[in-house]
């Protein structure tokens, strides 16, 4: 069977898309509420003390 | 360019920072093993999902009335002061970070959840702008204040409806030895004023595996924003994104059993449409199997979806006659 090649631009995305984990619209005002701000922190000390 | 002779002879020679840091992972390490030695077994349990109360530790912390948050936090931090005093370049061995509004120190954290030591500013709060939204993650929050006050509101859900939600606001106010808890899903904290400074213990657990984290305007309701509940969901998309850009044909079948799974509708969505591009074959099966599950949340877009190939591409009307 001759089947088609499909580019991924033509197919479209949800309704609502979701963003990566951590994002936000406003994130200046919405540090103090949520753990993922503190997940997604820069993880030097990992490398420092190892 | 100026440099300090102190970091100049680190570049020479950094034993020094060395035996400092070392020095800072032992100081951690002997916190851990008195005061927090039961804490990563009970964070671990709380992530499953067990009870505040059959957790001896953790209950105490965030048991109102009770100084034993205080003396947890002010012992690490009297032991990583000191070190820092002998060792002024030293790194303390958590996870941290620090801007004009909020310092947070990561205690301890596994997989699902977190214990955490953090301070808002109040003169960075009032620098802010007011905030015009409020995140929803899909996560139990319990804080306990350990020092200071702050004035602020909380955001409930009332109702969702399609495109946003009917919000609620009650004042809060926090004083030293409150503890306030929140389920991160239908309630957001915002705080408008803090005196000085607010620390905080804060315990945090993301509940729901499949959940996402919504972002709602105040002024209306609005969804603003939608974002994945948990860093996995992210970590699998991308790598999707990336098999797909590489056209690693051999992945199709991987990503037609990910859109099939019963995950978070957004990533399995993701998958298929990496998958069609691949192997359409491969694609248009999964495609056509998600069509004919009328509970899954993706039928709707999926039985769409194949209309639209099936007009574009008559051709492909054949595979979903194939046996699977």
């Amino acid at each position: 069977m001759n089947l088609p090649k499909i580019d991924i631009s033509a197919l479209p995305d949800l309704d609502t898309l979701t963003g990566v984990f951590g994002s936000l619209a406003h994130p200046a005002q919405s540090l103090q509420s949520d753990d993922s701000i503190v997940v997604l922190m820069v993880f030097v000390y990992d490398i420092i003390i190892t | 360019m100026q440099i300090r002779p102190e970091l100049d002879a680190l570049r020479r020679d950094d034993t020094p920072q060395r035996q400092a840091q070392a020095r800072l992972v032992e100081d951690l390490a002997r916190w851990r093993a008195g005061p927090a030695a039961p804490l990563d077994t009970e964070l671990a349990r709380f992530g499953d999902g067990a009870e505040l109360d059959d957790l001896p530790l953790l209950s105490a912390l965030f048991a109102p009335g009770e100084t034993a948050a205080e003396d947890f936090a002010a012992e690490l931090v009297a032991r990583f002061v000191a070190a820092l005093e002998r060792d002024p370049l030293g790194q303390v061995p958590l996870r941290h970070y620090t801007d004009d509004l909020v310092t947070t120190l990561m205690l301890a954290r596994n997989a699902r959840s977190t214990l955490t030591l953090q301070a808002l500013d109040g003169t960075g709060l009032a620098r802010r702008a007011a905030p015009v939204s409020a995140g929803f993650p899909p996560s139990e929050a319990i804080e306990r204040v350990l020092a200071g006050s702050a004035h602020g509101e909380v955001m409930s859900i009332v109702a969702a409806r399609p495109g946003g939600a009917d919000l609620s606001s009650a004042e809060l106010h926090l004083r030293a030895g409150d503890v306030h808890r929140r389920d991160g899903s239908r309630e957001a904290l915002i705080l408008r004023s803090v005196a000085g400074s607010l620390v905080t213990l804060k315990l945090q657990r993301r509940t729901a595996s499949n959940a996402v984290t919504h972002e709602y305007r105040l002024a209306d309701g609005a969804l603003v924003h939608q974002a994945a509940g948990n860093p996995r969901d992210s970590r699998l998309e991308l790598t999707a994104a990336l098999l797909g850009r590489m056209g690693r044909t051999d992945a199709a079948p991987l990503l037609a059993a990910m859109a099939e799974e019963t995950g978070s509708p957004a990533l399995r969505w993701q998958a298929l449409r990496e998958c069609l591009a691949l192997d359409s074959a491969a694609g248009f099966a999964a495609l056509s199997q998600l069509a004919r599950r009328g509970e899954d949340p993706l039928c709707g877009p999926a039985g769409a979806l194949r209309a639209q190939l099936i007009e574009t591409y008559p051709q492909l009307a054949g595979v979903a006659s194939c046996p699977a």
